[in-house]
C-alpha cells in the first residue's frame, strides 16, 4: 500500500473524516466537528491535507445566505481506504 | 496509534453515522394523518367538498401539494441539521421522489380516463412502503406495506366499496400506525 497513504492515515482525526466520508454522501463542517471530536482549527488543517492529497473534495456554496462547505470522498479516496482495510483485515485474520 | 486502535477508530466513526430514522416517521405520519383527514371530511361534509365539478380535483391537488412543499422544506431543515447524508438516506429519497412523481402522473392518467384513482395510488404507496422498510430493516413498514398491498387487491375484486373509507383503512395500517411505531423507535436500542 502507498506510504504516503498510510502516513496520511495514522492521524486519528483523518482517519476519522476518511471513516465518516466512506460511509456518506457528504457531510459538512459541522457533521465532522461532531464526528471527529476535534477542534475547529485541527479540523481544518487535516481537511486541508486530505484535499491536498486528492482524497476528499469539497464543495462550497451559500445556503440560505450563510456560506456552507460540504466534504466528501474522491474516488482516489475510497480505493486508498478500501486497500488501507484490507490491510488492517489482514493483520486481524494473522492475528 | 497500532493497528488495534486504527480498526477501533474505524468501527466507531462507522457506528456514529447513522440514518436518522425519526424523519421518515415523521412524513410518515404527516401523510398518514393528512390523507385519513381529508378522506373523513369529504365522507362527511361532501357538500363542501363536491359543491360543483372541479371542486373534489382541486380539494385532492392542492392540499397535497401544499403538503409536499412543507414536508421538502422540512426534509431539508432537518438534512441540514444532521449535517450529512448517507447512501441509505439518499435511496429512501430517491424512491419517496419517484413515488411523487409516479402520484402525479396517476392523477393525470385517472383525470384523463375519468376513473378514480385510489386504488392505484394507493398500490403504489404499498410497494413504496415495503421498498422503504426492506431497505431500512424495519419490519413494521414493511408489514405495512405489504398490507396495504393486500388489502387493495381484495379492494379490486369488491365492487361498491367506498373509496374514502378504503383510503382510512389503507391508510391507517399501511401508514400511519407503522410511521408512528417508526417515530416512538429508539434508535440506540
Amino acid at each position: 500500500m502507498n506510504k504516503e497513504i498510510e502516513k496520511l492515515l495514522f492521524n486519528p482525526i483523518r482517519l476519522k473524516i476518511i471513516s465518516f466520508l466512506i460511509n456518506v454522501e457528504h457531510g459538512n463542517f459541522k457533521a465532522l466537528l461532531e464526528i471527529t471530536d476535534s477542534t475547529k482549527g485541527n479540523l481544518s488543517i487535516q481537511l486541508k491535507k486530505l484535499n491536498e492529497a486528492k482524497l476528499i473534495k469539497i464543495k462550497k456554496y451559500f445556503q440560505q445566505s450563510y456560506p456552507t462547505t460540504d466534504y466528501s470522498i474522491t474516488n482516489k479516496g475510497k480505493k486508498n481506504f478500501e486497500d488501507f482495510f484490507k490491510q488492517l483485515e489482514l493483520y486481524n485474520m494473522k492475528k | 496509534m497500532n493497528k488495534e486502535e486504527q480498526i477501533r477508530i474505524i468501527n466507531k466513526t462507522i457506528a456514529k453515522t447513522k440514518f436518522a430514522l425519526k424523519p421518515l416517521g415523521f412524513n410518515l405520519i404527516f401523510w398518514g394523518f393528512l390523507i385519513i383527514s381529508m378522506s373523513l371530511f369529504q365522507y362527511f361534509f361532501p357538500e363542501i367538498v363536491q359543491f360543483n365539478k372541479y371542486s373534489a380535483l382541486i380539494y385532492w391537488v392542492l392540499i397535497p401539494l401544499l403538503g409536499m412543499i412543507y414536508t421538502t422544506y422540512y426534509n431539508i431543515k432537518i438534512g441540514n441539521k444532521i449535517g450529512y447524508e448517507t447512501i441509505l438516506g439518499r435511496v429512501i429519497k430517491i424512491i419517496w421522489g419517484v413515488f411523487g412523481v409516479s402520484w402525479i402522473v396517476i392523477i393525470i392518467i385517472s383525470l384523463l380516463n375519468n376513473v378514480n384513482p385510489v386504488q392505484d395510488i394507493l398500490f403504489l404507496l404499498g410497494t413504496t412502503l415495503m421498498m422503504s422498510g426492506l431497505i431500512i430493516k424495519f419490519n413494521k413498514i414493511t408489514l405495512g406495506g405489504i398490507s396495504l398491498i393486500i388489502f387493495i387487491l381484495y379492494t379490486y375484486f369488491v365492487p361498491g366499496l367506498n373509496f374514502l373509507l378504503v383510503n382510512v383503512v389503507g391508510i391507517t395500517f399501511g401508514m400511519l400506525l407503522p410511521g408512528l411505531a417508526l417515530y416512538l423507535y429508539k434508535e440506540n436500542e
